[in-house]
């Protein structure tokens, strides 16, 4: 098993990490032990109902750990005070179901997270201009996600994860409703902005293409991890 | 865009539903507008009439009808040595069916008293002598009864010739068919007796001796009592169970308001779930998605509120135009009422989005995002 360097340099460190939905009957997290560090790329594999999504989703602080501890950059998440900031400011999150606010447009959908920075007006939306420009979306700025292409909707989500500088991105199965040549430009866009910018990122898949990518794969069953093994092919 | 915009995003999502919300605000706040505006109307019109007059106190018994109970005509003769007192004039005044119109004030005033004084003639002449058997209307009353010098006014049993058009100066002045005060005594069966003694003091009298005046008067005539001209009607008990009613009214109004607005925005929760739980996912704060919640009811209400003061507004302007109430008020759309009626949309608002923003600031943020 790979375990990065020691505990102070993780990004994330859980330990016996446990969650449990309907009063116990279903435990989605049996006590997993991981740490991640700074900058890595690590792809979650495993089947339906593993508890991938459970695991980011507690890593996202979406919601509280039954029990078990999660540390982010050395302190309890717990401690970390208000964790709509902790969200806000530190995670980014992309979804399968891209999950676009569909009253909005691209550019104010990319600009709804920076409502909770002390960017002005106009920075918001020269930032989010800019972000879907990154995303190739320049020409997309003013449609509503009904609109656009599945693709599409993903970029734009992507520079939405972005728009409060995330050190982190945390992304489930992002690729899992598009077609595959969408798949490819979402899945080379995440990695090229992952070069870019230098956050961590963890990836949902059950593709063993995309998580080949990636320079680690944790594999999940029931809840438990069975397998985290360093990719020496990836970059 | 700033955080108003998605206020405004939130509520032009369903245009259709927004909009009937906001109609059944302002219908609740059209009521409030109407019946408070028309029963504060109904005083202050009065008082306006009273002022005009020259009145400063009235003594009567307003017990709990509408128009004052008849007392002995002699009660004048007991007041007027009392100090302060410059001139009475005794009436019988009454709310009567005169001919097509289901409520006119009829007013029968002691012949050369001074409420004759403030009466203008603008077309024919007054009456020659008390004696006269004739009357004048005002200008309104002329109008709605479709009268004009020459004709005959039908009044009791009597067919009476209407002698003069006169403007009077306020609202109860013109919706008045004035006569003298013994014509109408022996029309009505009531001979001797009278129901309002209009009064005025001496120039310098003080707002305390009037009130002194008052308790004078009321002890030294228990028939009657008097009162500072304009509050007598404020006083009266059917004055103040028509401000209960309307009151009451509008309320009931007012509450399937906050009915419609909290249906509403605990719809617009329900139906938002996962896009509150995105909110919340990508980093808003609960406090935030309270305030969006809250500030979409409270524009409701606002919009409602402003709609409602319209609506308002233009329905009582129709309503005092109709036969029935045409020439008794002028209804009182104070900026306060108005002010006040917006501002209590506004709390509607808010008050209804309290327990639908409470339960959007519950939710999990992965509760609707599985998968
Ligand atoms: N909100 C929930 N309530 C009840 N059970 C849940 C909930 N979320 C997930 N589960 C269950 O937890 C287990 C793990 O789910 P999940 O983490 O979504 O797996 P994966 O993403 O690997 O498919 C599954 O058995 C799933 O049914
Ligand atoms: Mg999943």
């Amino acid at each position: 098993m790979a375990t990065p360097d020691a505990g102070g340099a993780c990004v994330f460190e859980a330990i016996g990490l446990t969650k449990e939905y309907d009063y116990g009957t279903v435990q989605a997290l049996r006590g997993v032990d991981i740490r991640i560090a700074p900058g890595e790329f690590v792809a979650i594999v495993g089947q339906s109902g593993s508890g991938k999504s459970t695991l980011l989703q507690m890593l996202g602080a979406l919601d509280h750990p039954t029990a078990g501890e999660l540390r982010y950059r050395g302190a309890p998440l717990s401690a970390h005070g208000d964790l709509a900031s902790y969200r806000a400011h530190e995670i980014g999150f992309i979804f399968q179901a891209f999950h676009l606010l569909p009253t909005f447009t691209a550019i104010e959908n990319v600009q709804i997270p920076m409502f909770e920075t002390h960017r002005s007006t106009s920075e918001r939306k020269q930032r989010a201009m800019e972000l879907l420009k990154l995303v190739g979306l320049e020409d997309r700025l003013h449609h509503f996600p009904s609109k656009l292409s599945g693709g599409e909707r993903q970029r734009v989500a992507i520079a939405r994860s972005l728009a409060n500088g995330a050190s982190v991105l945390l992304a489930d199965e992002p690729t899992g409703n598009l077609d595959s040549e969408n798949a490819t430009l979402v899945l080379d866009l995440i990695v090229r902005l992952r070069r870019e910018q230098q956050f961590t990122l963890i990836l949902v898949t059950h593709d063993m293409g995309i998580a080949r990518q990636a320079g680690r794969v944790i594999e999940m069953k029931d809840g438990r991890v069975v397998a985290d093994t360093l990719n020496s092919t990836s970059h | 865009m700033t955080f108003f915009t998605v206020i405004t995003r939130g509520l032009t999502r369903r245009p259709v539903r927004t909009g009937l919300t906001i109609v059944g605000i302002a219908i609740g706040i059209a009521a409030v507008v109407a019946l408070v505006g028309i029963s504060r109307g109904f005083e202050t019109s009065w008082a306006t009439g009273m002022k005009t007059r020259g009145t400063d106190l009235v003594v009567s018994n307003m017990g709990s009808a509408l128009t004052p109970k008849p007392y002995p005509a002699t009660v004048v003769d007991r007041i007027t040595p009392l100090p302060h007192v410059a001139e009475t004039c005794a009436l019988l005044a009454d709310l009567m069916s005169v001919e097509t119109t289901d409520m006119m004030i009829v007013s029968g005033r002691q012949w050369g008293g001074f409420t004759w004084k403030n009466l203008h003639i603008i077309a024919g002449r007054m009456p020659h002598d008390a004696a006269e058997r004739a009357v004048v209307l005002g200008q309104t009353a002329a109008e709605v009864l479709k009268k004009k010098v020459g004709d005959t006014l039908q009044l009791e049993t009597e067919e009476l010739p209407v002698v003069g058009i006169v403007d009077g100066g306020a609202i109860v002045e013109n919706g008045s068919v004035i006569l003298s005060l013994p014509l109408l005594q022996e029309l009505t069966g009531n001979e001797g007796k009278i129901n309002v003694i209009d009064l005025r003091v001496t120039p310098g009298t003080t707002k305390e001796e009037l009130r002194q005046l008052c308790d004078q008067i009321s002890a030294l005539v228990p028939e009657a009592r008097a009162v500072i001209a304009g509050e007598h009607v404020r006083d009266s008990q059917a004055y103040k169970i028509i401000r209960a009613m309307s009151w009451g009214t509008s309320l009931l109004a007012v509450l399937v308001g906050v009915l419609g607005v909290m249906n509403t925005m605990l719809m617009t929760v329900f139906e938002r779930t996962q896009e509150i739980c995105v909110l919340l996912a990508i980093g808003w704060k609960r406090s935030r998605i309270v305030r969006m919640i809250l500030l979409e009811s409270a524009m409701l209400g606002l919009i409602g509120g402003i709609g409602g003061v319209l609506i308002g507004i233009v329905g009582v302007k129709i309503l005092v135009q109709t036969p029935a109430i045409r020439g008794l008020l002028e209804p009182d759309l104070n900026p306060q009422l108005l002010l006040s009626a917006v501002g209590i949309a506004v709390v509607v608002g808010v008050f209804s989005g309290l327990y639908p923003a409470w339960r959007s600031s519950r939710l999990t943020p992965s509760h609707a995002l599985h998968g």
